[in-house]
């Protein structure tokens, strides 16, 4: 299947061509992956300044807020907060959840699980790091500029966006460190697209790829089509920005002969929703292989599982209209785009099934990264059903812009995509690093942000719900509002939980890299894809011989096995009856 | 043998670089048809196009940079086939005739910008020159990277040519003959109509 004979790449030798500008993809994931941790956390502490200012407003922020905001004493003043917003959405969607999924276990587990020496564009692999390292610089670093860092909601709408509504370098350096990223991305979604194509091991059909790379790869096909667009969008608002062009400002063409806001709404939302799919997909793919591996079962209805997920991927690019119900649409068209996002929940439903299905009747093993993927399908459970009230018009209008649409998009994608990303963590922790992260440490980290990210997201549909608007510094201003304050303090007390829970992580993932001894066997969850037929941790030529495929990736409890295994590689055989 | 195996090894690189290519040619199609269905947007929600009187840009310019970069698209085309076959007379003659060309679009479109400016079409006097700058100013960015990718044939062309540089040749040429059809495109529906 493999379109060339891929040459056994010497070790490199320095620090430089090691560690930093690295051709090799199991050394770029694992950049991607320290840079999402870090933005994880930078994002994550934005967050509760977020919920700090909601729980106790006028309080000072504790333990840094006297550091960070000395002119009143702690508190979060009502400009920050508005940066504060937007740079967690900005962050924790671009910086943090795109990096750890896509960058760190794209790059990592493409190569690996479809069985190649490396990505088939390793330079341009490498430029898309440092690219992503440029942009991600420009964005850290416009917070700390006079007027301070871009404040108009992570969607960026003008006027907000536009020098009326964000005077200042902050949107400006948003908007080129967004284009960068972009650029990024899109380099990376070329590499994937073409090393699924054409570096497939023998006889790997795309039937026999392991789910993950199914996600993976639809991701990266979103990623090439959509992110141009949303390009375009950004490139349009920083000549509006920059040279005074007048696509985004108020007005009609015909009698002030300036532009439509909204059109950058449709941009934005054109790239927008599929952007969910391209956050989502690698989570779902990567679920769906754990899901089996630790059921000890193959994957029920892989193929379904499969081709509803590439259904999914196009018909998410016919809804976008879902997200602008209320900028006076024609009932025509908010009808079509209810009808088409209703349409989407077939295919969900039919992946869902599957799921259940894989562990109905397993023989289900409870380590770490099945804990977490069985987390991922509780919150996506959630996530999903109440996308459906938001889908549908008349409650749409009511819920626009409330706590609601807060609480289900974080349990789609903050929720679902970061348990995801843990599970991912930890089971190919031994691949990356070659060691095992701790379980126990595992499964308090499980526990705690599951119950607090619960709390949070549940609390954050019930506040909407009773009507509490997003992006206000202080909503009980407002008498009918003011009710909800105990349940903003115990979201508050939620998020706080969450928080905290991370730091096992963190200390578990620090420890398990620089200090634990022990190494992890080569195969310790005894599963069958590619990967676990090298050493841990993979060499840098990950296989000595290019592996040739014989069976699907979830040859699990098949009862024609002989011997002491109850799963196959893929590289052998499946017994004859 | 050897030649037939290198043969084989160089046509399987094309495969594979031609499908890296195509996927970025569908990126770039979509940064360009999300700015032109902008356009599109607002020229057919206007009833008089264009608005608050303006003046529309004369077609003269945009004419010439369509001959023009239609024009170095052949000699591209050429180039390419004189490559193919090592004709290194050929080959550097049609190259540097696509350079030239590509700079005198690039000139073109120098003069067609200070010609929009003279009968009154700033930058920032309302979403109709916003639209036109905003769109040629975009392809012409991508003109000249596309000028660059070309500047990194020299050494292939004048100096050390080999059979790996083929892969190159094809596909800066796909860049090439893809931002010709952009441009038209933009020309059909930017200025025709």
């Amino acid at each position: 299947m493999a379109f060339f004979e891929q040459h056994i790449h010497e070790e490199p030798k320095t620090f430089l061509s090691k560690y930093v500008f690295s051709y090799d993809h199991k050394v770029i994931g694992k950049q991607f992956l320290w840079y999402g941790i870090f933005f994880l956390g930078v994002g994550g502490i934005m967050a509760l300044m977020i919920r700090w200012t909601l729980a106790f407003p006028g309080e000072a922020f504790p333990l840094i807020g006297q550091f960070l905001f000395p002119s009143t004493n702690g508190v979060i003043p009502p400009d920050t907060y508005a940066m504060l917003f937007t740079m967690h959405g900005t962050i924790m969607i671009f910086y943090a959840i795109t990096p750890i999924l896509i960058g760190a276990f794209g790059n990592f587990l493409i190569p690996l699980q479809i069985g190649a020496r490396d990505m088939v564009f390793p330079l341009l692999n490498m430029l898309s790091f440092w690219l992503a390292f440029v942009s991600a610089v420009i964005l850290f670093g416009s917070l700390f500029i006079p007027m301070g860092a871009a404040a108009g909601g992570w969607t960026s709408y003008p006027t907000l966006s536009t020098l009326l509504g964000s005077p200042g370098h902050g949107q400006t350096l948003w908007t080129l460190a967004l284009f960068i990223l972009g650029v990024s991305s899109t380099m990376g979604a070329v590499n994937y697209i073409t090393t699924i194509i054409v570096l497939r091991a023998p006889g790997m059909g795309y039937f026999d790829m392991p789910l993950s790379i199914w996600g993976l790869g639809l991701t990266a096909i979103l990623n090439a089509i959509f992110l141009p667009v949303l390009g375009a969008g950004l490139l349009l608002l920083l000549f509006d920005r920059v040279f005074g062009t007048t696509f985004f400002l108020a007005g009609a063409a015909a009698t002030t002969g300036t532009g439509d806001p909204v059109l950058y709404q449709h941009v934005f939302w054109i790239f927008g929703h599929p952007e969910v799919y391209i956050l989502i997909l690698p989570a779902w793919g990567i679920v769906s292989d754990l899901l089996a591996f630790f059921s000890r079962k193959p994957a029920f209805g892989a193929k379904a599982t499969a081709l509803s997920m590439t259904s999914i991927t196009i018909l998410s690019t016919l809804v976008y209209g879902h997200h602008m119900y209320t900028t006076q649409m024609s009932p025509l068209l908010t009808q079509t785009f209810m009808t088409l996002t209703m349409t989407i929940s077939i295919p969900s439903a039919i992946f869902f099934t599957n799921w259940l299905g894989t562990i109905w009747k397993g023989s289900i093993k409870f380590p770490t990264p099945m804990v977490f993927s069985l987390g991922v399908v509780f919150v996506f459970g959630l996530g999903g059903l109440t996308g459906l009230y938001l889908a549908t018009v008349t409650t749409d209008l009511y819920l626009h812009d409330t706590y609601f649409v807060v609480g289900h998009f974080h349990y789609t994608m903050a929720a679902s995509v970061l348990l995801g990303g843990y599970a991912a963590i930890y089971f190919w922790m031994p691949k990356m690093f070659g060691k095992m992260l701790n379980e126990t440490l595992g499964h308090i980290h499980f526990w705690l942000t599951f119950l607090g990210l619960n709390g949070v997201f549940m609390g954050m549909m019930i506040v909407g719900y009773g009507g509490m608007h997003r992006r206000i510094y202080n909503p009980f201003v407002y008498e009918f509002l003011e009710k909800l304050i105990p349940i903003n303090t115990f979201v508050t007390w939620s998020a706080i939980l969450m928080g905290l829970a991370q730091l096992f992580f963190v200390y578990n993932f620090v420890h398990t890299i620089f200090f634990k001894k022990e190494k992890a066997s080569d195969n310790p969850w005894e599963v069958g894809t590619l990967e676990w037929t090298i050493p841990s941790p993979a060499p840098v030529y990950n296989f000595k011989e290019i592996p040739v495929v014989k069976c699907g990736p979830h040859e699990l409890g098949n009862p024609d096995l002989t011997g002491e295994r109850d799963f196959q590689y893929q590289t052998e055989e499946i017994p004859a009856t | 043998m050897k030649t037939a195996n290198g043969t084989l090894h160089l046509d399987k690189r094309r495969a594979v670089s031609n499908i890296g290519m195509v996927v970025i040619l569908v990126s770039f199609a979509m940064l360009f048809a999300a700015l032109l269905l902008g356009y599109v947007v607002f020229r057919l929600t206007n009833e008089v196009w264009p608005p608050m009187g303006m003046q529309t840009v004369p077609l003269t310019l945009p004419f010439v940079s369509t001959v023009i970069i239609g024009a170095s698209s052949l000699m591209y085309m050429n180039f390419e086939k004189s490559f193919n076959v090592k004709d290194v007379n050929n080959s550097k003659k049609y190259f540097f005739l696509t350079l030239l060309l590509g700079l005198a679009f690039m000139g073109v479109q120098f003069l067609l910008w200070g010609q929009m400016a003279d009968i009154g079409l700033y930058v920032s006097a309302g979403v109709f020159p916003s639209l036109l700058y905003a769109l040629t100013w975009v392809h012409a960015g991508h003109i000249v990277v596309a000028l660059l990718a070309l500047l990194l044939l020299v050494p292939a062309v004048f100096k050390d040519y080999s059979d790996e540089k083929i892969i190159w040749v094809q596909n800066i040429g796909k860049f090439w003959h893809f931002l010709g059809i952009i441009w038209f495109i933009m020309f059909v529906v930017m200025f025709v109509f």
